[in-house]
Formats: structure tokens, C-alpha cells, sequence
């Protein structure tokens, strides 16, 4: 896999010797000085690290499932792990995970370069992602998937490709995040409609993200446009700036902004109580809103790599994120809505995630046509100011 | 080691260091005879070489060409026959002491003493340690190795750079300026000192210095340098007593130096009426190499100390009288020269003295105002500055328009008539056309 | 001292040198010690300072100018074919040109007079006074530059939020509070926070190498103390000022994620578009906007390194003027004024860097609503059961201390060896000293993208797929992004020095390598010491080209732990940036207690 493409490539060229070779082996005792680790004989944990070596993959099969940091590796709870342990203990198979911090990207970069793709699935495609993986391949990057059992049970207005070559495992809900506590006399309320975010009472009140790196931010900028249509959202915006709404670079600084209570809203998901009860926060402090009781959906999906050499697993894969158990308890850990019908939850679930009276989103063809122009618009109004 | 520099010219960019002559300049070239030339030097073994001139001169630019802290624009320097293009400074095995010191500041001065010894064994097959406590005690610093070098004092650091210099067994040993920064009671023992450890370890030694009285004082030979060329080389008494230009002669202490036409001259008491090639050729006769030093012994009217006269009467059978603006002056040569050329002698200062003074009324010249030969020369001067020097009183005079220097024993002061031997003028040089006013020799 | 040494030598030690230098000509012939360098090790030090530099380029070439290269091409060429359509467009759009480039260069502008003005105070008691702590509180200055934005965004907004430190005290004070946050002045004090530490650094080092007999000097010529620090110690600062201006103009020109944490998307600045062009692939566009930002950036460089080489061999630093008591013996009417700014000044600094320092290591025990160990229980079990495929407390440690001390061994000998070039003077050399300070001048975000673009997924050369990834790389590309700092740190201390040392070193056998090493590294110590720690602290915070570069590897770094570690509690975040700090704040001391031995019996 990937180590052995790096081993040609070090043959080749020598600047290149050292690849990759630094992080894994935490365990693998003293020293462990870069140079050594390429002959060395691999540990498990390198194995599990970064991807197989010859020796190993021969008598397990090995999924690669790329994804992106934070579904394996959140600090507070990722469905990762679970994932790989239940996945393995089931089918004998050796899962690993491939976080590139370029995320999709970084595939659509080797693919554009003809460069071999290790990794058989890519978990967490978003829409976004399909439109950029379109626009910049002429071939394509996922095989089309049919007939998964399960998939049947696929909600089907959160079904975003109409290729059919994702298919969706979790989804979840834009709205807003306000702090009860806050105002004169703690008792501080967000508006309940768009344009009650214009009102003078909620003047410097709102935090949003940058549409163009923040998945919220796009989000919410495409609920403003549903609401007041491609020629409308802009002098929404205009009054939504002037009301002294501020759009920070990330999800993480609006919302530790918001916790030191820079601001009484922030724009983030409707499940964002299941995480402040589990840390014992007070819950008036994660107040949710459903502006005009609408939510954005946002679903993601996993998808198959064109060149995977393991296509078997790879569906037996997408046929286990979608049974009820699994779905369940993705939906928990990765505090995220299942995307099948079936899921097995707890009761318990619905006190905290809350789900919006009308979910509504945009459909591939009309983000395909518009996504970029219209956060390109939204961009020269706001920076400009 | 035998230190030979070989037509050796230097130029920074355009700028011509070291040599005659700039390169490209072809109208110099075509009148030919100024083409680029290198200087020529030749250093015997174990000799006390220094080089001598005003800064700007070319002589530390020919140090660090010999040391290999530049290299040479064209020409060759050779150890022992050897060029040393290319071979860098640390291969060379030559010491090299600076006016500044350069002693190693984070370094105690045993570890500087040491320092070169990090990189070849001690000579004779001593320890590295006993190399350095005999090189401190060489200098009289045996206790200061644990010291830093910023508690000594300058002369006693200098002694130090001098130990690391040698520390090693260099074959050359180079000195620049070594001592310029101190003061000057300090440089005359330093330099005794150094003289002394050259001559005992018999090094050769090629010393830099703009001082000329120092350049004398030490040297078995003295080249005299201006504007990148080498002026003169040789013994320092015959380069006192005998400069061959006119910038030696003004250079190498004191000098009076005057112009005139010569308006006829005579051997012996005939008159010589040849006439003089040499002087017709234009160029610059010399006087005879080889004099031997230490033969001044001639008791001339008004000798003032010093060195005596060095001449022989087969040596300066001749006298040509010159016209000085307007006095005439017996000058005794050994050249032929034909009346009507022009003529450049000098006159020691201590070789004039007062035949009568003005103001004070006091006669104060070292000889008694009668003591003028036939020879003698009188010239009517005023006193314009004075400095007392202890021994002897260096005057300076105004004459027809002109600066000259007189020493005596005791200051003048007003109008004085001055008085010097023909016997004691010097030829520099003899030129058949016109030439411009001498000033005097001071500068 | 020596009155009479010279004469008892000569009449008494005649004999002394007799047996101290044996005549014998044979035993002054130079011999190398035997054993000591091989032919081959002879002549690779003979040649290695030809050889670093060598390396330098090739190093340089791979890692910097191919990449910059790339995205420059980029920017004109799109799909095989030449065009300035990505450049024209960018150039005369109003919206990149008057909007975004004009308010970054604005940004950029105001930030640097608040480092400079914020800076210099902290340069002249650090330079002129003396106190307990002083050499420790000189290391930790460079902390800033190490501290990821996430962490000073943190600490930004628990210190000038609605209801942060300040205006709670200005409160409790009867005062009106302020509301700094997601304003231009927020933007300005948090660059002034990273950047006013590199103005105060470079500073200092130039204010202890004003030799005090100058003003001596000045004053005996009638200068009053105002006049002759404006006539003698001004002159010698006024380059190490401009090289921290700068350095600063062109850091914040690029500044970009602080911008969007503290400013908002109101106040984005250009790298704001590029990263966001570079993200959604719109790579012609992304390449078009980094050339005009790095023609920006390298322009200025330019017009520094012309200031600086008319400004060279200015100062003479031999004799320091001693330093005052911060605490002086008498209290005269000018002491107490003296003191009462130093007071006032102290008070800002805590504002400006105490406090929100505080505040990210508060809230990395806060949590729950009260002080808890449960965030950095958080990396102990991380570090415990974390999977391999996690980012794990330790190894990002570990690789970031790695990374780090690759970066110091190879960064400053290609600093120190380009401080010697430069101090040379040879034709051509102030284009030399533009192509080898370019690196200052050039984004972290457009290096990682002509990497991405290039090697990090393989250029063909002659049919071989060449990749440069992996931790050999991230060394590379971060000596790359540091040894300018030891080439600038070290360069003017180097230039000062009497070229005599090296020259008497060389003519007692040493190599010219040998004499650096011996000579003149001992004598400028202090100016290495702080190039190695701005190397260090440069790889530490380096994030850009690390990402690009450990690309699918786990070659993660502390800065990647900390934004891995974000979350919607800021706890594990924070503490691991505490940890972070911790770890470098103990690096820099072992740097220079390392560099100060070094430095030996100097008296730097």
C-alpha cells in the first residue's frame, strides 16, 4: 500500500527516503530514529498505522477507510473506534483508517495525477465534496453502489447523489445555539425567524462561521438563501452585517467565542445539548433555535473507490455502517442523526438531539450550478466592509 | 626559510595595491616604460627583513600576500624556491603577529599560546604543555597562562600574540605593525625584545611598519615602500645616509632637501668640462653599492651625533657647484655631472648648524660660528617653530620661500644664518631638463 | 605592569629561548598531526563551508524555490498554455486590489507600529537595565512565536471579550468598558502579541552592542544624555528596528487564521482567499493572489536588505554600557519618572501578553465549573489507549522535538555559513542575500501549496516519479523557513568581529572551518544561540508545510495535536497548548544553557 509506493519512490529519488516514517512507531521503543524505522521490521501498531506492509496484508484482508481527523479522533467521542473493533471482530478483516488533512481533496489531487489510490472507502463525503470530485475529474473517483442491504432503508430525502454512488450513514441539522442565561435578566432568547435576527434587540448577538472553510458557515448561508433566494440572501446579509452579526474563520472560533460568552448565538447543530449533558453543563447554555422552525440538513455518506482492490469488503463495509445497531450507535457517538429509518436508539436519545419541525437542503444539481458563485458573491459584499 | 617575492602585483577592482603602473591604462603603456609591474623582494635566511612607508603604501598588503590572507593579482611569492599560489594560510607555517593583538578573547592566553598546536606537534618532540610554559617564559609572561587575555596589559599582550605566533615553529615570521599601539617607551624595549628572539631563534622575519625610526633600529635590512613600488632596499645606514629618491630621503628621518643648476663642477681642483652620459642619459645614477656600514668617522664642521658621513675621496672626488635660487652650494659627488642639469641633494638636519643667530644673540649652533670650510654654505633664514626634543632642538626655518629643519643643541629663534658643508649634501637624483621648487624635506 | 620585562629577558632569559626553540631548521618544518583528519576528512573540511553552501542551495532549490515556482507557473499557465488572465483578473479586480490587498497592507501597517512601539520599551529595559530574571525573561520573549492561533485566539477572547479580564477590572474600576473584540484593533494587539517579541529581540541584541565610549564620547562633546542617545545609540538601533519592522510587516501581511478568529470575515486578508481558493481547488486563482502577496512581500525584503547593506559595519560593539539597577539606589525626580513608565509599561505587557497567556493555562484546568486536572487526564489517556491512528500527546512531542532539533542541526550551519557570505564581500552578493532571505518573505501557505502541487505527490524526472515527503522533508522545508533567522542574528555580530582573529587562527594551521568553529562561533555566541531559537521556535509553530509535508503519514506535531484536540470543550485543546508551552519554554532555557557554554569564557 502506501508503504510500498514509498519505497519505490525512495528507490527512485532520495530526497524521498524518509517518508512517512517518523510518527507511528510511539511504541516501538528507544529512539526509533527515522532511519531505522524503514528497514525495521514493522510493529503491529505501525501496521496499524499506516497502512500495511506485504507481509501482514497477505493473510488478513485490509479495508482502507479514508476519512477525515475528527470521526476518528475527536477529543470527545468519535465513532472510529467502535467502528474498527466491531467491523473486525465480525469479518475477518484488518479495517484501517487514513486521515489526510487535506481530506477529499488529497484524492482528487492523486487522482487528477494518475497516482495509485490506496484506500478502498471514503467515509464522510459530503455534497460539497461530490460537486468538487465532478467538477475536477473527468473520470471519477467512486464505482456506483447498488443493492447494498440496507440501503433500502436509506432515508430518502437525504439521499444527495444522483449518481447513487454515496450513500449516506449519519446527518444532522444547522441552527442556532443561544445561552438563556445571558441577557439582563437571564432570560435571553434567540429570535424565531430570519428576520427576527435584524431586530436591534439582537444587535452583535449573532456568531457564524466563513461558509467558504466551515462546514456550519456554508450551511447556514445556503438556509439563507432558501429563505430569501439567490437574489434576496445578499441584502439579508447586508442587514444581518449591519445588525453586527460577525462570521469568525471556524466552527471552533465562533463556538469558544460563544462559550466565554462573547456573543448569546452561535451558529452550530441541533445536537449540541447531548454533548453539553454529558459534560454536566448547564443546558440553558446550549439553547437550540430552528430559525422559521427549519433546519439545514447536512448528510454524509461513504463511497467507494474506483480502484479498490477489495470491492467485496468494501460493500460488506457500507452493508454494516447501515444495520440498526450500527446505525444507532454511530448516530450516538458521532452525536449525529442515523440515516436509515431503522436505527436502533435508545429513547433517551431524542431529549437532546433535537430534530427541526422541516429539514431543507439544496440538491446536488442546484449546488452543482451555484454553490461557488453564490459564496463568491457573499464573500466580495462581506469582506468589503 | 628564503622568502622570495617575485614581480608580484596586487589590485583590488580597479585599484592598484601593490605594483607600478594600472593595468588598461594604455596611454602609460605606450610611452612605455610604466607598463604593470610587480615588485621584486628577496628575503635571505634567518635575516630581519622589515618593510617600511607611509600607510597606503602596499607594505601589509605584501604581509598578507606572503601570509596567504590574499592572493597576488600576478607574480609569485616563494618559500625556499617553493610558489605558494593556492596553498592557504594554515599550510604555509608562518606566524603571524598583528598591531591589534587578535589574541583570542574566550581563550586564557595558555589555550592561545596553544591554540596553533592543535594543529602540528610542538617542534623537538616537546609536549604540547611544556611548549607553551617555555614560549611564555621565551616572552617573560611565565605566569600569566591561566590569565585572560583582556587583563593583560598591551605590551604584555602583545608578548603573547608574539608566543602564539611562534608556538608552532614557524619557518616565517611576519609582523605587522606589531607595535603601534603602544606607547613609546614600551615599543623601544619591545622591539629590543623581539630583535633579540628573532636573532636567537633565527627566524626569518619580514616586519611591517610605517615607523622608520623603528625600521632602522631593528632591521639587518629595511625596504622602503611608496605607493605600491619598493623605493630602495637595503642596509638601514646606507639607506639613511644614501637615498637614492628623493621620497627616501624625505621618508628615512629629517631631511632638507633642495634643487638647483649646476653651474659647473671640477674634480679634485680641475675643472671637468667632460661631458657627463650619465647625466645626459636621464637616468638615476646610483651611488656604489656595497658601502659598509658604521664607517662614519669623517670629523666634519658641525657634526651633530648621530651617524657620521660615509664617503671616501675615491668615492666623492668630484664637486658641482649648484645654484639654490641664487646661492651657490659645493656638493661633493662621485658622479659626473654636466653644468646645467638639474640637481637634487639633501642635507641632514644635524649636518647644519648656526653660524650666527638673530634675537637671542646667542650663538647656539653645535659648531662655533667660524667652523665653515670653504665648503661651508651660509643661508639667511628665519625661525618659524621650534620643538624641543631633549638631546637636541629640531628648528624649522623659513628660506627664500622654503621649509628647512635644522637640529641644535639649544632653540633659535629670530633671523638666523645657518650654515652646512658641501661635504654633507647628498646627490638623490640628476635630471638634464627643468624641474619644479623643491619644498624641504619634512612632511 | 611590565616595566621591566622586557629588559630582564634580554639580559637574563638568553637562554631560555635557546632551549624553548631548538634552531634546528627540521623541527620548525609544519607538519600535520597524524591521524588527526584523513586525506578525505582533510579535504571536506577544507572545502565545508563550499559544501554547506552547496547544500544550501540544493536544499533551498527542492524545498523552496521549485515549490514557489510551481505556484508562480500556476498562476500563468493554465491548462498547458500561457496566459495572464488569472493574474489580470486579480489585478484588476477592485474587490482583490482596493478591498483585500489594500486593508491587508493596512493591517499589516498598523500592526507593525504597535510591535514597534510596543516592542522597543521591552528592548530597552531588557538592554539597559538589571534584574533577577532578565536572561530568562530574553529566552522566553520568542514564546509568541510559537503559540498556535487557536491558543491566542482562546486566550484573545478570555482577556478582551464582553466579559473577559479587561473589562471586568475596568469595571470593578468604575471605568467604561471597551469593546475590542472582532474589531481592527483586535487584529492589531494580537499581531502586535506574536510580532513586538521579534522587534524586542532583535532589538536588545543590537542596544548591548552600542559600545558605551561612543556616548562617552558624544556627552564630553556637550551632548545632553537625550541628545547623544539620539545622536549615537539611535543610529545603531535603527537597523535592528527595521529588520524587525520588517520582518513583521511581511509575518502579519500573511497573517491569516487570527485574522478570522479575532477579526472576523470582515476584516479577511488576502491569505484568507488564498487558503480558501487553494481549498476548493481553484488553484490558477489561489497561485495568482500568492504572486501578488509574495512580489509584495519579496519587494519589501528587497528594499531591507538595500537599507541594511548601506547601514553595515555601523556599529563596534566591544564595550557595552553597563546596565542599570531596576531598582535604583537613589530616588531622584528623574529615577522615579524613569520607574513610573517602566511601571505603566509593565502593565500593558501584562494586558497584552500575561493575561491572555493565563488565560489559556486557566482554561485548561477550568471545566465543569470549576478547576479540574480532567483536560490533561484527557492526554494521559489519550496517550494511553489512543488507537494508532490517533494523534497521541507523546509522539507529537516527540516529533515536534525532532523535528526541532533537525531543524537547529541544520539550520544554523546553513545560517551561520550564509552569515559568513555574506559578510564577504563579492560581486553579485546583494542578489545572493535577496535569493537567501527570500524564505522570510514568502508565505507558509504558498510554500505548502507549490509542495502540494509538486513534489509531495511527485514531479517525473527522466520517467521516475521523485517524492519528497515524510520527515526528512519537514526538516527540510522548516530549516528552510528558519536559518535566515541565524543568518540575520548571527551576520551583523559576525561582521563586527576583526577579521584579524580568523586570520591568526588560519596562519597558526587552522582551516577556515576550524577558525569559525574555534573563533568566531565562541565570540558570537550570543547571536547564534538566538538564530537556533528562533530556528526552533520556528519549526515548533511551523504548521503549514508540516501538514502538507506528513501528508498521510503520522508525522503529526504538537501545533496538529492541539487543533486535533479542538472540540466543543476548549479543555483538551488548551492543555495540550499548556503542554506545548511547557515543553518549548524548557527547550529554549536547555538552548541557551547549551549556547551560553558554548559561548565560554566570552562574556556574552
Amino acid at each position: 500500500m502506501r508503504r510500498r509506493s514509498f519505497l519505490r519512490a525512495a528507490g527512485a529519488g532520495g530526497v524521498a527516503g524518509l517518508a512517512g516514517c517518523t510518527g507511528g512507531g510511539g511504541g516501538s521503543g528507544s529512539g526509533s530514529d527515522s532511519g531505522s524505522t524503514e528497514t525495521a521490521t514493522p510493529t503491529a501498531e505501525d501496521t496499524a498505522v499506516a497502512t500495511a506492509t506485504g507481509t501482514t496484508a497477505s493473510s488478513t484482508p485490509e479495508l482502507v477507510v479514508a476519512t477525515y481527523g475528527t470521526f476518528v479522533d475527536a477529543p470527545s467521542t468519535s465513532p472510529g473506534r467502535w467502528i474498527k473493533e466491531t467491523f473486525e471482530s465480525e469479518f475477518d478483516a484488518t479495517l484501517t483508517f487514513e486521515t489526510p488533512d487535506s481530506e477529499i481533496n488529497y484524492y482528487i489531487e492523486r487522482a487528477n495525477r494518475g497516482i495509485d489510490i490506496d484506500a478502498d472507502v471514503y467515509a464522510g463525503v459530503r455534497v460539497r465534496d461530490l460537486i468538487r470530485i465532478d467538477e475536477q475529474l473527468d473520470g471519477g473517483l467512486f464505482t456506483t453502489v447498488e443493492g447494498v442491504p440496507g440501503q433500502e432503508n436509506v432515508k430518502s430525502d437525504i439521499q444527495f447523489d444522483p449518481s447513487g454512488r454515496v450513500v449516506p450513514f449519519a446527518t444532522g441539522y444547522v441552527s442556532l445555539v443561544y445561552d438563556r442565561t445571558q441577557g439582563a435578566y437571564g432570560d435571553y432568547s434567540a429570535p424565531e425567524t430570519f428576520e427576527g435576527l435584524l431586530e436591534s434587540e439582537y444587535e452583535g448577538d449573532l456568531l457564524a462561521q466563513n461558509p467558504a472553510s466551515s462546514t456550519t458557515g456554508r450551511l447556514f448561508l445556503l438556509h439563507t438563501i432558501q429563505e430569501f433566494g439567490p437574489d434576496g440572501y445578499l441584502d439579508y446579509w447586508a442587514d444581518l452585517q449591519d445588525n453586527g452579526a460577525r462570521v469568525l474563520g471556524s466552527w471552533s472560533d465562533s463556538y469558544g467565542a460563544y462559550q466565554e460568552e462573547q456573543a448569546p448565538m452561535v451558529v452550530s447543530y441541533s445536537t449540541d445539548q447531548v454533548y453539553a449533558a454529558r459534560s454536566d453543563e448547564n443546558l440553558d447554555q446550549h439553547q437550540i433555535r430552528f430559525l422559521n422552525d427549519q433546519g439545514y440538513a447536512d448528510a454524509e455518506g461513504m463511497a467507494m473507490f474506483e480502484g479498490t482492490d477489495t470491492p467485496d469488503l468494501a460493500r460488506s463495509f457500507a452493508e454494516f455502517m447501515l444495520r440498526p445497531e450500527v446505525q444507532g450507535e454511530i448516530a450516538q457517538q458521532w452525536v449525529s442523526f442515523p440515516a436509515t429509518t431503522t436505527a436502533d436508539l435508545p429513547d433517551s436519545f431524542a431529549t437532546y438531539a433535537q430534530e427541526p419541525p422541516e429539514g431543507v437542503a439544496f440538491n446536488y444539481e442546484i449546488l452543482r450550478d451555484n454553490l461557488s458563485e453564490w459564496t463568491r458573491e457573499w464573500e466580495r459584499q462581506f469582506a468589503s466592509k | 626559510m628564503r622568502l622570495t617575492i617575485d614581480n608580484v602585483r596586487k589590485e583590488y577592482g580597479g585599484t592598484v595595491a601593490l605594483g607600478s603602473g594600472a593595468d588598461g591604462d594604455a596611454a602609460r603603456t605606450e610611452n612605455g616604460g610604466d607598463a604593470p609591474a610587480g615588485i621584486d623582494l628577496e628575503v635571505a635566511d634567518g635575516e630581519f627583513f622589515t618593510l617600511v612607508g607611509p600607510s597606503g603604501c602596499g607594505k601589509t598588503t605584501t604581509l598578507r600576500l606572503v601570509a596567504g590572507f590574499d592572493s597576488a593579482t600576478r607574480g609569485d611569492v616563494r618559500f625556499d624556491g617553493r610558489a605558494m599560489a593556492g596553498v592557504p594560510p594554515e599550510d604555509r607555517g608562518v606566524g603571524v603577529v598583528f598591531q591589534n593583538y587578535a589574541l583570542f578573547p574566550h581563550l586564557s592566553v595558555a589555550e592561545n599560546v596553544a591554540y596553533g598546536l592543535r594543529f602540528t606537534d610542538p617542534p623537538g618532540g616537546e609536549t604540547r604543555d611544556k611548549r607553551v610554559a617555555s614560549l611564555l617564559e621565551l616572552v617573560d609572561l611565565p605566569d600569566a597562562g591561566p590569565r585572560d587575555p583582556g587583563a593583560l596589559s598591551g605590551g604584555q599582550r602583545q608578548r603573547v600574540a608574539l608566543a602564539r605566533a611562534l608556538a608552532p615553529g614557524p619557518d616565517l615570521l611576519l609582523l605587522d605593525e606589531p607595535m603601534s599601539a603602544l606607547d613609546a617607551r614600551l615599543r623601544e624595549r619591545l622591539r629590543l625584545q623581539i630583535k633579540r628572539i628573532q636573532s636567537t631563534l633565527g627566524i626569518t622575519t619580514l616586519y611591517v611598519t610605517h615607523d622608520q625610526e623603528e625600521a632602522l633600529a631593528v632591521s639587518d635590512r629595511v625596504a622602503v615602500m611608496s605607493d605600491g613600488a619598493v623605493e630602495q632596499v637595503g642596509p638601514p645606514q646606507a639607506v639613511y645616509r644614501r637615498p637614492e629618491t628623493r621620497f627616501v630621503a624625505e621618508f628615512v628621518g629629517d631631511n632638507n632637501v633642495f634643487e638647483g643648476r649646476v653651474e659647473s663642477s671640477r674634480t679634485g681642483d680641475e675643472p671637468d668640462g667632460s661631458d657627463d652620459p650619465v647625466g645626459d642619459s636621464g637616468r638615476s645614477p646610483l651611488e656604489t653599492a656595497g658601502v659598509r656600514s658604521g664607517s662614519g668617522s669623517d670629523p666634519a664642521p658641525g657634526a651633530g651625533g648621530g651617524g657620521g658621513r660615509d664617503r671616501t675621496s675615491e668615492d666623492r672626488d668630484r664637486t658641482v657647484f649648484v645654484d639654490v635660487d641664487g646661492t651657490t652650494v659645493p656638493v661633493q659627488t662621485s658622479r659626473r655631472i654636466r653644468p646645467d642639469a638639474r640637481v637634487t641633494f639633501c642635507v641632514r638636519p644635524e649636518r647644519m648648524w648656526a653660524l650666527e643667530s638673530g634675537g637671542d644673540g646667542t650663538g647656539a649652533g653645535v659648531g662655533s660660528a667660524e667652523g665653515g670650510s670653504d665648503a661651508t654654505v651660509a643661508l639667511d633664514a628665519t625661525v618659524s617653530n621650534a620643538e624641543f626634543l631633549g638631546e637636541s632642538t629640531r628648528t624649522y626655518l623659513r628660506w627664500k620661500g622654503r621649509e628647512l629643519t635644522v637640529r641644535t643643541a639649544d632653540p633659535l629663534s629670530g633671523d638666523v644664518r645657518v650654515g652646512f658643508d658641501g661635504g654633507d649634501a647628498h646627490v638623490i637624483g640628476v635630471a638634464s631638463g627643468g624641474a619644479s621648487a623643491f619644498e624641504s624635506g619634512r612632511d | 605592569m611590565d616595566r621591566s620585562a622586557g629588559v630582564r629577558f634580554v639580559d637574563a632569559r638568553g637562554d631560555t629561548a635557546v632551549r624553548a626553540v631548538p634552531p634546528d631548521p627540521v623541527a620548525r618544518i609544519r607538519r600535520r598531526l597524524p591521524g588527526t583528519v584523513s586525506a578525505a576528512g582533510s579535504w571536506v573540511e577544507r572545502h565545508a563551508l563550499g559544501l554547506v553552501a552547496a547544500a544550501t542551495a540544493a536544499i533551498l532549490l527542492v524545498v523552496f524555490y521549485f515549490p514557489v515556482a510551481t505556484v508562480f507557473v500556476e498562476a500563468v499557465v493554465v491548462d498547458g498554455r500561457v496566459t495572464a488572465a488569472p493574474l489580470v483578473d486579480v489585478l484588476t479586480s477592485e474587490f482583490y486590489l482596493v478591498d483585500i490587498l489594500w486593508f491587508t497592507a493596512y493591517q499589516a501597517l498598523l500592526s507593525t507600529v504597535a510591535s514597534v512601539v510596543l516592542g522597543l520599551p521591552a528592548a530597552w529595559i531588557l538592554a539597559r537595565f538589571e534584574f533577577p530574571g532578565r536572561e530568562a525573561l530574553r529566552s522566553l520573549t520568542i514564546l509568541p512565536f510559537v503559540m498556535p492561533s487557536i491558543m491566542v485566539a482562546i486566550g484573545f477572547v478570555a482577556t478582551f471579550g464582553r466579559n473577559g479580564t479587561l473589562n471586568t477590572v475596568l469595571r470593578a474600576l468604575g471605568l467604561p468598558t471597551v469593546e475590542l473584540l472582532f474589531t481592527l484593533p483586535a487584529i492589531v494587539i494580537a499581531h502586535a502579541f506574536y510580532n513586538a517579541p521579534l522587534v524586542a529581540r532583535v532589538t536588545t541584541a543590537a542596544w548591548e552592542s552600542v559600545d558605551a565610549s561612543a556616548i562617552e564620547t558624544a556627552r564630553s562633546l556637550g551632548a545632553s544624555p537625550t541628545r547623544a542617545f539620539y545622536d549615537v545609540v539611535v543610529p545603531q538601533l535603527r537597523p535592528a528596528v527595521a529588520i524587525g519592522a520588517t520582518l513583521t510587516f511581511v509575518f502579519t501581511f500573511a497573517s491569516f487564521p487570527i485574522v478570522l478568529a479575532l477579526g472576523g470575515f470582515q476584516l479577511a486578508t488576502v491569505e484568507v482567499f488564498i487558503y480558501s481558493r487553494i481549498q476548493s481547488l481553484a488553484y490558477s486563482e489561489a497561485a495568482a493572489l500568492a504572486a501578488v502577496e509574495t512580489v509584495i512581500s519579496l519587494g519589501l525584503t528587497y528594499l531591507y536588505l538595500r537599507y541594511e547593506g548601506r547601514q553595515r559595519g555601523d556599529s563596534q560593539g566591544a564595550n557595552p554600557e553597563s546596565r542599570r539597577r531596576l531598582w535604583p539606589s537613589s530616588w531622584t525626580l528623574r529615577e522615579v519618572g524613569i520607574r513610573t513608565v517602566i511601571v505603566g509599561y509593565g502593565v500593558v505587557i501584562l494586558a497584552v501578553f500575561v493575561v491572555p497567556v493565563a488565560s489559556m493555562v486557566l482554561t485548561s484546568v477550568t471545566g465543569g465549573g470549576g478547576l479540574t486536572l480532567e483536560h490533561y487526564l484527557f492526554l494521559v489517556e489519550r496517550q494511553q489507549t489512543g488507537a494508532s491512528y490517533q494523534v497521541r500527546p507523546l509522539p507529537a512531542v516527540r516529533n515536534s522535538l525532532l523535528f526541532g532539533a533537525g531543524t537547529l542541526l541544520v539550520a544554523v550551519p546553513m545560517g551561520v555559513v550564509l552569515a559568513v557570505l555574506t559578510t564577504r564581500r563579492f560581486r553579485g552578493r546583494a542578489a545572493i542575500d535577496a535569493l537567501t532571505m527570500a524564505p522570510l518573505a514568502v508565505s507558509g501557505i504558498v510554500v505548502g501549496l507549490g509542495l502540494l502541487r509538486g513534489l509531495v505527490f511527485g514531479v517525473e524526472v527522466l520517467g521516475t516519479r521523485i517524492r519528497v515527503t515524510g520527515a526528512v522533508a519537514v526538516v527540510a522545508a522548516h530549516a528552510v523557513g528558519a536559518y535566515p533567522f541565524v543568518t540575520r542574528s548571527v551576520a551583523p555580530l559576525l561582521g563586527n568581529l576583526d577579521a584579524r582573529l580568523v586570520e591568526s587562527a588560519r596562519s597558526l594551521g587552522a582551516t577556515r572551518v576550524r577558525a569559525l568553529v574555534d573563533i568566531e562561533l565562541p565570540l558570537v555566541a550570543a547571536g547564534v544561540v538566538a538564530g537556533a531559537a528562533f530556528a526552533f521556535a520556528i519549526s515548533i509553530g511551523e504548521f503549514d508545510s508540516t501538514i502538507v509535508l506528513a501528508e498521510g503519514s503520522s508525522s503529526y506535531t504538537m501545533p496538529v495535536a492541539v487543533e486535533r484536540y479542538l472540540g466543543r470543550r476548549l479543555g483538551p485543546a488548551t492543555a495540550m497548548g499548556c503542554l506545548l508551552l511547557a515543553v518549548t519554554s524548557l527547550s529554549f532555557v536547555v538552548i541557551e544553557r547549551f549556547g551560553g557554554r558554548y559561548g565560554g569564557r566570552g562574556g556574552f
